[in-house]
């Protein structure tokens, strides 16, 4: 095995590599905002007194977690173009983000809403506090706080596994180094350039999410404490 | 210490084989270690209609597919089929993956500088295709639309370059292109005039039209450079089986035509 790496070919290539890079970042943040709405919700119906609301938001999460991303994807994007209705590529590959990553989000959430002990909220409801006062101060907060690294995790994972949706041609960061690398025939190059891009953004996204949780918690940036 | 030590030694022992080893494989000869190893891998790209894809029993099969079995049949050696997508084909040469590629790979000359070709072995005409009722002459007439195309062909490069401003929709293999196109989330396509009919049977309403040529390729064998023996054994090979109808016959089986009569001196 004889190799001469050659990035200087590469160079040319930059502003595709960016304009990759900018559009994964784009759907990371778009379907994590949105995947969070519905992990919370899902969870929230999980939990709920209605079993057909329960049985509905378990189903989904089920057939989610125990699916291929890539199937989903398939199914979603040829699914909803047979039923008539053409999305954009940029809002289906979201779309299949949010669908799959909700799902996981949903368990997470559910498993930090667990942690809340029954005597705390039968306490709020006691001090007369309201229904949606009780489940964003007394159980969401110090759920999502005790369950933030995981939910964290399951975001940048997200965005690592948001390269297969450059199988329905979206053009993110996978599907511009597929590009690249079949015009430059660079391809080891172009990988490891790739890869490195995703470890970078992959900081960038932990670091944002620091940030957020301090906002966000602030028993826990004052004490520094875990909860 | 120890432990450092020990991995000192371990890295060196290491680059030591890797180093031994280089030489060897750089200088090894392709086709003498097909013979040795009464095995060839030839690279194929599953989920191109007619040349290679699944048939009804699940079992490869298409022009390129059969061309292979053929070539190993007569090279005297057992076959193994290494099924990659279209992306994958150069780099897949370029790293020894398999020892030959025939996967309906045109030969240009951007390819010619990392890969050796053989004499063109089939040919293969690329269109762009659209519905009845859209207007197409010419690739300016592709501004502004929605365009379906299989990455890292030359389809690829040829809408790329001359239909600026086009939305191309880049899919991974012909078989997520089809598709794309039997759904409707695309209705034009860059493709080949075999995959049109492959996806017209499924697109009963409005089925797509060729809409104008793009241009005629001619299909190599691809392998790693410097195998000259190998090259000159499957130039050989192709000569020998163009001029006895052998190839003519495997080809014309699949694509109810025949190749071109200047085909190996092109």
């Amino acid at each position: 095995m004889k190799y001469t790496f050659d990035f200087a070919s590469l160079q040319e290539y930059w502003p595709e590599f960016l304009r990759g890079a900018l559009m994964t970042l784009e759907m990371t943040a778009i379907a994590t905002v949105l995947g969070m709405v519905i992990g919370v919700l899902c969870a929230i119906g999980r939990r709920g007194k209605r079993p057909w609301l329960a049985a509905l938001c378990g189903a989904y999460v089920e057939v989610v977690r125990n699916t291929p991303y890539l199937i989903q994807i398939f199914f979603i994007f040829f699914g909803l173009a047979s039923a008539g209705l053409k999305l954009p590529i940029f809002a289906a590959a979201i779309l299949t983000m949010v669908f799959n990553v909700g799902a996981y989000t949903a368990e997470i959430v559910r498993a930090g809403m667990d942690t809340i002990h029954p005597g705390q909220i039968e306490a709020a409801e006691a001090l007369g506090l309201s229904v949606p006062q009780i489940y964003w101060d007394v159980i969401l907060r110090p759920a999502l706080e005790r369950v933030y690294p995981s939910l964290t995790g399951q975001f940048v994972l997200m965005m690592l596994s948001s390269s297969v949706t450059s199988q329905i041609s979206a053009e993110e960061l996978t599907g511009v180094a597929n590009s690249v690398q079949s015009e430059s025939f660079r391809s080891f190059e172009t990988f490891i350039v790739v890869a490195v891009l995703y470890f970078l953004m992959a900081m960038l996204l932990k670091f944002a999410f620091f940030l957020v949780g301090q906002a966000m918690f602030p028993r826990r940036r004052r004490l520094g404490t875990p909860l | 210490m120890r432990i450092r030590k020990l991995l000192a030694a371990t890295v060196t022992a290491v680059t030591a084989l890797w180093l031994a080893a280089a030489p060897v494989a750089a200088k090894a000869d392709v086709l003498d270690d097909v013979m040795k190893a009464k095995k060839i891998r030839i690279a194929v790209a599953m989920g191109i209609p007619l040349f290679a894809f699944v048939d009804k029993n699940v079992k490869a099969t298409g022009s390129d597919v059969e061309t292979a079995r053929m070539l190993a049949k007569d090279m005297g050696v057992e076959l193994e089929l290494v099924e990659i997508t279209n992306a994958a084909r150069v780099p897949t040469v370029q790293t020894r993956k398999a020892d030959l590629l025939i996967a309906t790979l045109a030969i240009t000359p951007e390819r010619k500088k990392v890969i050796d070709f053989s004499v063109p072995y089939a040919t293969l005409d690329i269109i762009v295709a659209a519905p009845a009722d859209i207007a197409i002459k010419g690739y300016e007439d592709l501004v502004g639309k929605k365009i379906g195309l299989t990455r890292a062909t030359v389809n690829d490069s040829l809408v790329t370059k001359n239909a600026k401003g086009a939305e191309i929709l880049r899919f991974e293999d012909d078989a997520t292109l089809i598709t794309a196109l039997v759904s409707g989330q695309v209705d034009i396509v860059s493709s080949q005039t075999t995959a049109i009919a492959a996806i017209n049977e499924r697109r009963t309403q409005s089925p797509l039209k060729v809409k104008f040529t793009q241009q005629e390729l001619n299909l190599g064998m691809a392998m790693a450079q410097g195998e000259d023996r190998l090259r000159e054994w499957v130039n050989k090979w192709i000569k020998t089986n163009v001029d006895n109808g052998r190839l003519n016959a495997v080809f014309s089986s699949f694509h109810d035509r025949d190749l071109p009569a200047d085909l190996t001196s092109r």
